[in-house]
């Protein structure tokens, strides 16, 4: 069979099992004695092991297999649970999430060391000896020990005890038929024993009665044998019936029946006699009949891939401009009969909009859920007690901003880890609680989500910070008196930043910062700090619910019209041209007694320059703010991004295209990239 | 007319994989269902001919799940989705009506032939 289509879903579906994984084992280290943590890890590893063996993914299963069964272990007794036996389930889950990842990017389970997990499990050192042996090492598991009892296909000399002869004959005293069939199943069949067990179970329901079978049911449970069972049957069916009820049972490949014979023999009886019934009740011991206090999830689910969500919200807007133009259009005509269809059509399309882009929604879990293991290992490596706080985690957002602040979130929680939590030692003396708190939350504001990281340290030193640029050269001395506290903070975010002295291994060397700024604004969204020292550093992003619709204000320059993000826009005014001044061949405007950097679009595209009455939109870049000078303003609108395609690749002023209710584009102007270029020039 | 099968796996792509041998094997998929509980809400919307059940499951597992189909409908045909090591789950599935079982990693001819015994 070819399984390459079901690739894409395995992975999707192991890291997912992956992720909850690692929370089950965290609440059960915070919980050692959590019976239901133990069964979901159980039961998710053995999902997993499912899904690798099927995709032939023969190590990754037999690792899933040795974590599972350390898990039994632990589940039926035989093994204490430890902190070290959690290390190593999270050092084997890292394993399993490195398979997947070598997967995902057209590899295969082949470096998967296998036997180096395996040999720790059995070298833990508080593992019980006995019983232990046989619970934790899986190639154990299937290994069949030849016994005496296999010898079932020379069935003829087999000599029958007196008490299976005494029953045999009392039943054919009382016109029940007594047959000795021989039960051959597929030389490949696993799981024997309960596929025997399913002969047993027919005969039984069919008023039959097994009153003898070589191997014995013992023997049968414990899979020693081969591939025939000799049974002796008292049952009220024909011969041929009871043929057809047992050749139907799966994997049984071939069935022979005949009459009892009643072998006299002086010999002693050698076997037990075995008890069916016996089968039955030992296994009820193992009934495990819990019912699950999780919420029950009825609702249906598709997997759909994102590519094809993309088409979809690119189909969505092509629908949504056609609309426009259609109204647009007919709005010359004045017809009355049209209008209401119209409207519905408005409506319609609206719905579908908001619909598509709840599809692309996905709660921010699926991004914050793997923060509690990173911090329970940096806790761990750095020695701070962290308790670490996720609020919101249903508040949801585009998936394909989701797929971007990954990154930036890891930078953000290392960093309170790292530089903001300080040593118990001196949480204590500053009279703090000694276990820091870190808090991750995520809200949804209007159209923007908000996530905020914020943790109880000590907060940013201001006149360490200042030392620090002057000395990177960030800022010159002259400009120091000027700044404002947002300003100081906002320096965290240059290049080449980092206030800790001794970098760690944990937050690297001061690249934090710097890049969930880029990403972030990359997403058009937004970064400020909030900090009191000795009390706590607050990270707050903006982001906004999606990427494919955004808020611009469309201007107009030179009869082109442009958009610009809202999000990148502080205020708008009319001036005349006596606003503008020149300083130092530098176009600038005073702005609340802020002296405010001015390019001048039209000349900036080519056009003619300055003539009376124009409009001056102010944007905000980097903390500063810089003025565009437009000929008019036209509205705030909705646009749908459209990517500029190759050829204007190099055209970074765009970062794309949208197309208008009249069918013209309207080209969505890059702030940082324009403020960038213009100044340059 | 083909029997009509529903699918009950907690892992969406063993579901992916069963359904497709499933309908190569000329049988109908009327139905998934992702836990216990569902697939007894779906028995008895769906009232199939046919029900593969996963043991493990999160919310009700396959042999909780098989017992509560049996109340409905003591004349259910389900087959047990093991993995090997489930035995004593599956004698379990079994004593509470289960039909037959069928083993991962699926075998196309083995889940064939289960489906076609079981309909018997």
């Amino acid at each position: 069979m070819d399984m390459s289509q079901y690739l894409g879903v395995f992975v999707e579906e192991s890291k997912e099992n992956i992720q909850a994984l690692n929370n089950a084992v965290m609440e059960l280290e915070s919980n050692m004695s959590s019976k239901d943590a133990i069964d979901e890890i159980f039961r998710l590893m053995h999902t997993l092991k499912g899904s690798a063996a099927t995709m032939g993914f023969g190590k990754m299963s037999k690792m899933c297999h040795a974590l599972e069964n350390l898990l039994d272990s632990v589940r039926s007794g035989k093994a204490k649970l430890t902190e070290n036996l959690i290390d190593l389930l999270f050092m084997g889950i890292d394993k399993l999430d490195e398979v997947i990842l070598s997967i995902e990017n057209g590899g295969d389970d082949s470096d998967l060391n296998v036997e180096e997990i395996l040999n720790m499990i059995s070298n833990k050192p508080e593992s019980s000896e006995k019983g232990e042996k046989a619970s934790s090492s899986p190639s154990k598991d299937d290994v069949k020990e030849s016994s005496e009892s296999e010898s079932s296909e020379s069935e003829s000399d087999v000599v029958f005890s007196d008490a299976v002869r005494d029953v045999a004959q009392k039943a054919m005293q009382k016109g029940l038929n007594v047959y000795d069939l021989n039960v051959e199943l597929m030389k490949d069949s696993v799981m024997k024993s309960a596929r025997m067990y399913i002969v047993f179970h027919k005969i039984e329901e069919n008023g039959g009665q097994v009153i003898y079978s070589d191997p014995p049911v013992e023997e049968i449970e414990k899979e020693n044998f081969e591939t025939n069972v000799r049974l002796v049957t008292i049952t009220p069916m024909k011969m041929d019936e009871l043929h057809d009820l047992v050749i139907n049972v799966s994997e049984v490949q071939k069935v022979t029946i005949k009459p009892f014979e009643d072998k006299k023999s002086e010999e002693q009886e050698k076997k037990e006699n075995p008890h069916p019934e016996s089968v039955q009740k030992e296994e009820k011991e193992k009934v495990q009949s819990k019912a699950d206090k999780r919420r029950v999830k009825l609702t249906q689910s598709v997997r759909v891939d994102v590519e094809k969500l993309n088409t979809l919200m690119n189909l969505m807007a092509e629908l949504v401009i056609s609309r426009s133009r259609i109204e647009e259009t007919l709005k010359k005509y004045k017809i009355k009969e049209v209008d209401e269809s119209l409207s519905q059509l408005a409506r319609i399309t609206l719905d579908l909009q908001s619909t598509v882009m709840q599809i692309r929604m996905i709660p921010v879990s699926f991004v914050f859920d793997r923060f509690p293991r990173m911090v329970r290992d940096l806790s761990k490596n750095l020695g701070k007690k962290i308790n670490f706080v996720i609020e919101g985690r249903d508040t949801e957002l585009d998936r394909a901003v989701a797929d971007e602040i990954g990154e930036p979130l890891v930078h953000m929680i290392r960093n309170s880890i790292d530089h903001g939590i300080e040593s118990e030692k001196e949480r204590i003396g500053a009279g703090k609680p000694p276990v820091g708190k870190v808090t991750l939350s995520a809200r949804q504001e209007g159209d923007s989500v908000v996530i905020e990281v914020s943790d109880d340290g000590r907060g940013f030193n201001k006149e360490k910070i200042i030392r620090k640029a002057l000395n990177k050269g960030i800022i010159q001395e002259y400009e120091v008196a000027t700044m404002s506290q947002e300003e100081i903070l906002n320096l965290t975010f240059a290049p080449g930043f980092s206030t800790n002295e001794n970098s760690t291994e944990i937050s690297g060397r001061g690249v934090g910062m710097d890049v969930v700024k880029k990403v972030i604004e990359s997403l058009n969204g937004s970064v400020y700090i909030e900090s009191v020292e000795g009390k706590g550093t607050n990270v707050i992003l903006r982001l906004p619910l999606t990427l494919s619709i955004i808020q611009a204000l469309l201007v107009e320059v030179d009869k082109f019209v442009y958009a610009i993000p809202i999000s990148a826009i502080d205020s708008t005014l009319s001036l005349k041209e006596s606003d503008i001044k020149d300083v130092e061949g530098r176009k600038t405007a005073i702005i609340r007694g802020e002296i405010v950097p001015v390019v001048d679009l039209r000349s900036y595209f080519g056009a003619e320059s300055f003539d009376g009455q124009s409009e001056l939109v102010v944007t905000n870049y980097k903390s500063r703010k810089y003025g565009f000078i437009v000929d008019k303003l036209i509205g705030q609108q909705d646009i749908v991004i459209k990517a500029l395609g190759k050829l204007f690749r190099e055209t970074k002023e765009f970062s794309g295209g949208a197309i208008l209710g009249n069918g013209s584009i309207a080209l969505i102007i890059d702030v940082p990239s324009l403020v960038q270029k213009a100044l340059e020039r | 007319m083909a029997k009509r099968v529903l699918i009950v796996d907690d892992a969406a792509f063993m579901r992916m994989l069963l359904k497709d041998i499933i309908i190569k094997g000329g049988y109908e998929v009327v139905g998934e269902a992702s836990n216990g509980a569902e697939a007894v809400e779906k028995y008895k919307e769906l009232k199939p001919d046919i029900v593969t059940m996963d043991i493990t499951m999160p919310d009700m597992n396959g042999i909780e799940a098989t017992k509560k189909i049996m109340e409905i409908d003591p004349n259910a045909n389900v087959i047990m989705c093991s993995a090997m090591g489930q035995q004593m789950m599956v004698v379990e599935a079994i004593q509470a009506g289960a039909k037959d079982f069928i083993v991962k990693p699926f075998q196309q001819g083995r889940v064939v032939e289960a489906l076609s015994k079981v309909g018997k």
